[in-house]
């Protein structure tokens, strides 16, 4: 290289170096007033301060391509003791910037490297250097739960008798692909994958950089992954375990390199994303177990004593797919806009709207009557779900959510032929994103259960 | 930088290794014991090269097990800082990437990877400069620069730059 041989750093008399490094910093000084500041200040300080700034200027010279092996050190060393790193990062508690040993600080990206962390400032640069490649891509974030979501798992003694069969039906480990039930032996587990979720991950993955942020540990962790995507295409590296959290018990999108405004959430608690609920889709549980719905004290039968399954096409996993779809097409509508301030969340809400438009709902009976009825939960559902609200009966009312046939209201909408319906047909609404059939959610139905109950 | 040394370690030997094969036993225990191994002063411990002197053995009290003190040469390996280090790249992602040099991990920051190159996420993540000549992703060979060490009792940690003269991508088996 021609630089180098011209460079008196690799000159052999160190007198040549020092009358260069003197002429550079004279140089150097000239060109600013700010510096010649310094300089005056270098004097009271005397040849201690001096000698960083030689050191200073010959970091010039390396941004130049001259390159000075020998002083790097030095250079390093002046670099952090002028305060010009700002430390943007660790790697084992040393500066990945300058090498320099620090205090652990910043936020701890476990699932990337136990020893990797990053301060605030380098997590929103690497944030916002993201938006132009997604732009490009027309890709967005879509962070994925495990259990209950993707999945369902159980401990092997926790099976009941009638569930033994399920044991003859497993899938080989050597080939994951295709199966749906696999037998983990060396962690006592039993897992089951959620109808439709090979499709469901496939379709999004090209729509959305995915994320697996699980509650489980790391070992089960990275083994659902591996079921889930044996060739490790969807995740990559992206899979976040409880041991990687900031937050003890609660899921966080502070360890998530990517915008807020561009991150979807799927989940089946909506308490485990207590600061990003605008961005969560609350998906119904999926329970494929006995020792599953013995957990959440859910009396019914499980799927696998039915020997019965989640529809493949129907199942909540196809329905949230759809929602996605809709909120990926939202996002990147007339694209030749600048889209870096879009924002994912309003369009979350946006498409949630559609599911209950055109509908009026009165409510009888529901509120107590004290409450303003705006406040109520219910109320504030039906609305977010796009569904008009009142409080009085009109001829433009569609439905009477009711809890007896008895009430004025309700006898009103028998009269005038329009639904009747317990609460259960917004909440279902609201879970399953999509308008329920009426006929389902009728006062009878609310009436037989609680007889057999 | 490997450094052939001479250390020394009391080695507990079980009543039942004594005998004529006593000084094998005791050598092939050193081996299991030590290879593989770090440690804060010496870095990394490579391989035994030999015995120097096995010295005399103390019985203890109670338990049967004799102490011996062993001296020995090996081959170690320590990186310093400064130090011109080639190492194959593990893993790719926006922060950087990370490299491996038999037991050393090394962390290049994004900030020290030249600014020409550019990261292209994907299946198979990497850093390209904009003709598309080098790229860094996994099982690429790279010559870097060791910015910083830290040695611990089973690890070594280094972080590192590819920002200078000379350093960067040296073997490219996936181009290959």
């Amino acid at each position: 290289m021609s630089v180098a041989s011209e460079s008196p750093v690799h000159s052999s008399s160190s007198d040549d170096l020092a009358a260069y490094l003197e002429a550079e910093l004279d140089a150097g000084s000239d060109s600013s007033a700010e510096s010649s500041e310094d300089n005056a200040e270098a004097a009271n300080l005397g040849s201690k301060r001096r000698k960083l700034e030689h050191v200073e200027s010959g970091e010039e010279d390396e941004i130049q391509g001259v390159a000075s092996v020998t002083y790097s050190e030095e250079i390093s060393k002046a670099s952090s003791s002028k305060g010009a790193c700002e430390h943007p990062g660790s790697f084992g508690n040393m500066c990945f910037v300058c090498g320099q040993k620090l205090e652990e600080t910043g936020v701890s990206f476990r699932y990337i490297h136990k020893e990797i962390r990053l301060n605030q400032d380098e997590i929103s640069r690497l944030r916002d250097s993201d938006m132009t490649f997604l732009q490009r891509k027309r890709k967005l974030y879509l962070v994925l739960d495990l259990d209950h979501t993707l999945l369902n798992s159980t401990i092997l003694k926790d099976l009941k008798p009638e569930e033994e069969y399920l044991k003859s039906h497993t899938h080989s480990l050597q080939d994951v692909s295709g199966g749906s039930l696999f037998m983990l032996e060396f962690m006592h587990m039993m897992t089951k994958l959620r109808p439709f979720v090979h499709s469901f991950l496939k379709e999004a993955s090209e729509m959305f950089v995915m994320y697996i942020y699980t509650m489980g540990d790391r070992p089960y962790a990275r083994q659902m992954a591996k079921l889930l995507d044996p060739k490790g295409e969807y995740f990559g590296d992206r899979i976040i375990s409880r041991d990687d959290g900031t937050v003890r018990h609660q899921k966080s999108l502070d360890v998530v390199l990517g915008q807020e405004s561009a991150v979807l959430i799927l989940d089946d608690t909506e308490n485990a994303w207590p600061n990003h609920r605008d961005n969560l889709i609350v998906i119904e549980r999926y329970h494929f177990f006995a020792s599953s719905c013995r957990q959440f004290e859910h009396d019914y039968q499980s799927l696998s004593e039915l020997k019965s399954d989640e529809s493949e096409p129907d199942g909540a996993l196809a329905t949230v797919l759809k929602v996605l779809k809709q909120a990926h097409k939202l996002f990147f509508e007339n694209v030749d806009e600048d889209i870096s301030n879009r924002d994912v969340r309003p369009m979350l809400k946006q498409v949630r709207k559609e599911i209950l438009k055109g509908c009026k709902v009165v409510f009888s009976r529901v509120f107590p009557t004290m409450a303003q009825p705006e406040d109520h939960p219910l109320w504030k559902m039906a609305e977010e779900l796009g569904a008009t609200c009142a409080t009085e009966v009109d001829a433009s009312v569609t439905h009477v959510v009711a809890v007896e046939m008895g009430t004025k209201k309700a006898r009103w909408a028998v009269r005038e032929k329009k639904f009747v319906v317990h609460r259960g047909w917004i909440d279902a609404a609201h879970y399953l994103w999509k308008r329920q059939p009426e006929e389902n959610f009728g006062l009878e139905q609310l009436k037989k259960q609680g007889t057999e109950k | 930088m490997f450094f052939h040394i001479v250390l020394e370690r009391n080695m507990q030997l079980h009543p039942r290794f004594f005998g004529r094969n006593l000084r094998e036993n005791l050598v092939s225990k050193l081996m299991k014991d030590v290879e593989g191994t770090c440690s804060g002063r010496h870095g990394f411990v490579v391989a035994i090269t030999g015995i120097e002197s096995v010295g005399k053995g103390l019985i203890r009290d109670g338990t049967g097990f004799v102490t011996f003190p062993v001296k020995y040469q090996c081959v170690v390996f320590r990186p310093f800082k400064g130090e011109i280090l080639e190492a194959v790249v593990t893993l790719v992602n926006k922060m950087g990437f990370f490299a491996e040099a038999g037991p050393v991990q090394i962390f290049v920051s994004k900030h020290l990877i030249p600014d020409d190159m550019e990261f292209q996420a994907g299946d198979m993540p990497n850093y390209t400069t904009s003709d598309g000549s080098v790229k860094i992703q996994k099982e690429c060979e790279v010559r870097l620069k060791i910015i910083g060490t830290r040695v611990d009792a089973t690890e070594i940690f280094c972080v590192g730059t590819i920002k200078d003269d000379f350093l960067g991508v040296i073997n490219d088996p996936a181009a290959a």
